[in-house]
């Protein structure tokens, strides 16, 4: 089935500008939900579906809502992949490569190597007292743990950080840059030559990861879907973790009475975690393609129709999540959907939220002694001095730079 | 067909019918019973879906597998001995009758 480039007959056609959702997607998310919850969006080339109740109940029918987007950004980046995959087959690769990746396995196998990264980094900048914490330590920090967990014993975490940039660039390279292009598929080799040699110690010492997982599977698995699959981890591994990160750090640090009842109950980092990956998800939306005809939102999509579940739209919707707007721990807990849902529920949530919600804050705030925004930070949520929000596909601060007494 | 009571934690109830061989969590989703959010969709990966089995009908339900058993350390209510993750938890003609409590929390 070829994806139909062109708006579903009797959907709203909406124009959406992509710079202004770059800077700041929210306020047109808001005005969708309220007027055109199903809206073909020619800018981005697909219907955005962004009312809470309509996503859940897309990604509850992966039989209509497929995975399988013809000529989609992610295909062309990294080749056919778990993510663009649907049941058997999806099945097959993520059995293969969840294991590592599971909550006991977080705890027993990584968790202490994740720790003492976070106190190397640490060490690094404590003296300084200043420091941008999204480039001196959490992208650090969470590349290092991705290649661990992958199995990448050679490659660094800067290689991984910068694979992961140039493949996230091209996963989001709607307006179709060939520079970007090129980038993405330096990256890419880099990687499959890196997988290739990690495959070959795995396969004589199985260490337990991600890598080595997927080559001792039950069900075989072919080098180069490890490659790519690898590729895929890579892309999200970083920018996700990394966000929440920055973004949960920043909202604390503009306010000050809540980040004190955060220190005096370690338990509530936990919160901090899911109502920050609630308030700004680092994926905003990922795409879909019908496999039949079908309603939703009251538009009666014909098969081939390409559709973006827009989560960052559906984790502010007003009619299930009250104030969506705000950012506010204490809210009644309610699901949110940026780890999306069904089959493809996110394979890094458990590793993510050990690494960010166990180490990452507690380190930083600990041992950053009177830590805050830099000067010229404004209690704004979106601009400051200290820091940018930014994305739209992805989304998360472009930097956090901030200050303490160095000891 | 099995029929299987959710107890919810406001204290009401809700009986549901599904086919033997339904996954518990299918048939609390399908119905639309509060409380069983399932987000990972049945795959044992979220922990979105647990349940605390009657005590009295622990041992027909039987024990939890492998991978449930580690995701149940990581429920938001706590785990006790009658936990179960629904989506884990198949349905059969000798489970008809089954009484589960939805948890306070799931996320
Ligand atoms: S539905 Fe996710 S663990 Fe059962």
């Amino acid at each position: 089935m070829s994806p139909l480039t062109t708006a579903a007959p009797g959907a709203p056609v909406v124009d959406l500008d992509l710079a202004d959702l770059r800077r700041d997607p929210y306020p047109a998310y808001a005005e969708l939900r309220r007027t055109a919850p199903l809206a073909w969006v020619p800018s981005v080339g697909r219907h955005l579906l962004t009312r809470y109740e309509d996503i859940v109940h897309a990604e509850k029918l992966p039989e209509v809502f497929s995975s399988r987007e013809e000529g989609s950004l992610l295909l062309r980046t990294v080749g056919p992949n778990m993510l663009r995959e649907d049941d058997p087959n999806h099945r097959r690769l993520r059995s293969a490569a969840e294991p590592p990746t599971r909550p006991r396995q977080v705890r027993d196998l990584w968790a202490a190597s994740f720790e003492r990264t976070a106190h190397e980094l640490l060490d690094r900048i404590a003296g300084r007292g200043e420091a941008d914490l999204i480039a001196d330590f959490a992208e650090p920090l969470v590349a290092a743990n991705l290649a661990l967990v992958l199995g990448l014993r050679t490659a660094s975490a800067e290689d991984i950080a910068d694979w992961s940039r140039a493949m996230m660039a091209g996963n989001s390279n709607y307006a179709d840059d060939p520079d970007i292009w090129l980038r993405a598929e330096r990256a890419t080799r880099a990687i499959e030559g890196a997988v290739a040699e990690a495959a070959e110690t795995a396969r004589r010492e199985p260490d337990g990861s991600v890598i080595s997982s997927m080559i001792h599977a039950a069900g075989p698995v072919e080098l180069a879907e490890i490659q790519n699959n690898v590729k895929v981890i890579i892309g999200g591994g970083v920018n996700e973790p990394r966000d929440v990160f920055g973004v949960g750090a920043w909202a604390l640090l503009n306010r000050p009475g809540v980040l004190d009842r955060v220190l005096a109950d370690p338990a509530s980092w936990k919160r901090v975690f899911e109502e920050t990956a609630r308030w700004v998800s680092p994926i905003g939306m990922y795409p879909r393609q019908l496999t039949q005809e079908y309603e939703i939102a009251g538009v009666t999509l014909p098969a081939g129709s390409r559709v973006a579940l827009v989560i960052a739209s559906g984790n502010r919707d007003e009619a299930v999540f009250e104030r969506a707007d705000e950012f506010d721990i204490d809210r009644p807990h309610r699901p949110h959907l940026a780890f999306g849902g069904g089959p493809h529920f996110c394979m890094g949530a458990w590793v993510a939220r050990h690494e960010v919600s166990a180490i990452a804050w507690p380190l930083v705030f600990s041992r950053l002694k009177g830590l805050r925004l830099a000067e010229g930070a404004t209690a704004s949520d979106s601009d400051s001095a200290a820091g940018r929000m930014d994305g739209w596909v992805f989304r998360g601060l472009t930097s956090l730079n901030v200050t303490w007494q160095a000891a | 067909m099995p029929t299987v009571i959710f107890q919810l934690p406001d204290g009401t109830e809700r009986k549901v019918t599904a086919a033997s061989g339904t996954a518990l969590m299918q048939a609390a989703v399908s119905n639309g019973v509060p409380g069983i959010v399932a987000e990972c969709g049945g795959n044992a990966s979220c922990a979105t879906c647990h349940v605390y089995v009657d005590a009295a009908q622990s041992e027909s339900a039987g024990p939890p597998n492998d991978v449930e058993d580690e995701m149940l350390d990581f429920t938001a209510s706590e785990r006790r001995p009658t936990s179960r993750l629904s989506c884990q938890l198949q349905l059969s003609d000798a489970l008809d009758g089954l009484v589960v409590h939805v948890p306070e929390e799931q996320v």
